[in-house]
């Protein structure tokens, strides 16, 4: 008997890790190619001295140099400023709520262990229709970033926090919606069993065997999403759907560089504030 | 005082959880709730966007121009992505401090970079491009650095986070075996965090996409500029052409990352 030592051979064939790393370069260069080329834009380019006065003029504007009057300095704007920052601040907190709201009523049908029966031991035929349609609304509704749906709203609203709000609420449905329905279709399904086992209603395994177990976790991606509001805040202003946003445009059209510059202070501290307040309940939650 | 403290323990997430409705009521009460929320053609316009949803213009030259845009917007959101990974890859490393010897360069030096990681992702991406082109004018490297810029803020903090997360055995085995500090992040941290990244780099590029789409509204090329000027004239079956584009866009590369994520040993 004669034995042979055999290696284990490595596998070289195509797969599709290679041909995504393929791709990617792929996609590098053309990316590149086509911003270098087509678009004739050239790096160098921009380092013109008329740029360099240009960038020298805006910064130098920006910082309130050369004005008498800073907008940072007087008490006035700082007070109006403040005002708008709450309102940006009531809006996001809004968006929030809204977005939370929709996304736990719509979560429960949009499970897969729901849908394929796993989860309550029971099956209806028109659960996985359910899930595919509430699936696609979430998706559409994910895909389409939060300014345009400000800009088609503002169409049908006026101007103020309610169509900012809704605008964000809107984009974060479709997120929160699908982060909430991974986390459901996680979850420890023993408990969850039992409880249906033993005969209870759809109503009860939801109170007493789901809530309880993703209540923390959800906790968490709504303070997440909170902050990422707070920061988009910013933008659907920039439409006329109310707070710091509209006010950084109106005085980005007058020119009015340092109202700019106070604005994005006031935006800096709410942003740092968003990030504290979120990372203290979300230690709270845990 | 004692009972009241294990009250608050107790139902530490119960009363989070109200605390949180409460302040969502008190945000309801900024808006007067009446009928004057509503432009006085709002119903028609909303009727008539809803139509346009379910029949978009679907003509050759609008179809050839949101392929454009499509590719235009994908262009910045790669060239975007690239300037992002660059950046987060060294401040990230920095920020996380795995390559400090000593104590006091540690807190210093993360420290610093933590400041400037968490600087440039405050600033919104639209904010980012604003200030671009007023100082650099309409050039496509204004999206780019726009999207780069904070982008590598947001990938560089959970760059350091993940490094800074990994078990510490590895780590402290390769030091006895008198590896440098180079060569721990090399063999040690890098392999260990490399999956996670690659699959938070690709949830952040379906972002870049989306953003890079709104990137147009200062003027730079792309979907959302053709989404902008099809609103402003009113003809919202071709917003709803671009936007089906752009979900597209989105969908694809969410289930590419997604099989990706599969193939990888995680």
């Amino acid at each position: 008997m004669k034995k042979t030592l055999s290696y284990p051979k490595k596998k070289r064939s195509f797969t599709f890790v290679t041909f995504s790393v393929l791709s990617v370069f792929c996609l590098l260069a053309a990316s590149w190619g086509y911003i270098f080329i087509a678009e004739n834009a050239s790096f160098f380019g921009l380092f013109t001295e008329e740029n360099y006065l240009f960038a020298k003029k805006f910064l130098s504007s920006l910082a309130g140099i050369g004005d008498n009057d800073p907008a940072f300095t007087n008490k006035e704007s700082w007070i109006h400023a403040l005002k708008l920052t709450y309102e940006t601040l009531q809006m996001s907190v809004m968006a929030a709520g809204f977005a939370t709201v929709t996304a736990l009523l719509t979560v429960i049908p949009a499970d897969r262990n729901v849908a394929d029966g796993t989860l309550t031991l029971s099956k209806r035929w028109y659960r996985w229709i359910l899930f595919w349609i509430i699936r696609g609304i979430y998706v559409f509704s994910r895909a389409i970033p939060e300014l345009v749906w400000a800009m088609v709203i503002v169409f049908i609203l006026k101007p103020g926090i309610l169509p900012g709000a809704l605008a964000l609420a809107l984009h974060n449905f479709g997120i929160l919606g699908k982060l909430f329905a991974e986390i459901i279709e996680d979850i420890d399904m023993k408990p969850i069993r039992n409880l249906a086992s033993s005969g209870a209603s759809n109503a009860q395994i939801l109170f007493y065997g789901v809530i309880p177990a993703v209540m923390p976790k959800f906790l968490t991606y709504i303070l997440y999403r909170w902050e990422v509001i707070m920061r988009t805040s910013i933008i659907v202003g920039f439409v006329g759907a109310g707070g710091l946003g509209q006010q950084f445009k109106l005085s980005m059209s007058f020119f009015n560089y340092t109202d700019i510059t106070l604005i994005l202070i006031c935006y800096l501290i709410l942003v740092a504030i968003a990030d504290a307040i979120s990372e203290g309940f979300r230690r709270a939650a845990r | 005082m004692g009972k009241f403290l294990y009250f608050l323990t107790y139902y530490k997430k119960s009363l989070l959880t109200l605390l949180l409705i409460l302040i969502f009521v008190w945000s309801l009460f900024s808006v007067q709730w009446n009928a004057d929320l509503l432009h006085p053609g709002g119903g028609v316009t909303t009727k008539q966007i809803f139509q346009a949803l379910l029949a978009p213009d679907l003509s050759p030259e609008i179809l050839i121009l949101a392929l454009e845009s499509t590719w235009i917007t994908l262009v910045y959101a790669v060239a975007g992505m690239s300037i992002a990974i660059i950046l987060a890859f060294f401040f990230g490393i920095l920020a996380s401090g795995v390559l400090s010897t000593s104590r006091f360069n540690l807190f210093a030096v993360s420290g610093f970079f933590r400041g400037i990681l968490g600087f440039t992702r405050a600033i919104h991406e639209l904010v980012w491009a604003w200030l671009f082109v007023a100082a650099i004018g309409l050039s496509p490297f204004a999206a780019v650095f726009a999207l780069g810029i904070p982008y590598g803020g947001i990938l560089g903090k959970i760059f350091a986070d993940m490094l800074n997360d990994i078990p510490e055995e590895p780590i402290k085995a390769l030091e006895t075996a008198g590896a440098s500090k180079l060569q721990t992040l090399l063999y040690g941290y890098l392999p260990l965090v490399r999956a996670n990244i690659i699959s938070y780099v690709m949830y952040r590029f379906e972002c870049s996409v989306r953003s890079s789409a709104i990137m147009s509204f200062v003027g730079l090329g792309g979907l959302g500029y053709q989404i902008q000027l099809s609103l402003s004239d009113l003809q919202y079956d071709e917003v709803w052409t671009f936007l089906f584009f752009l979900i597209a866009l989105v969908v694809l590369i969410d289930a590419w990352s997604n099989l990706l994520r599969k193939r990888m040993v995680l």
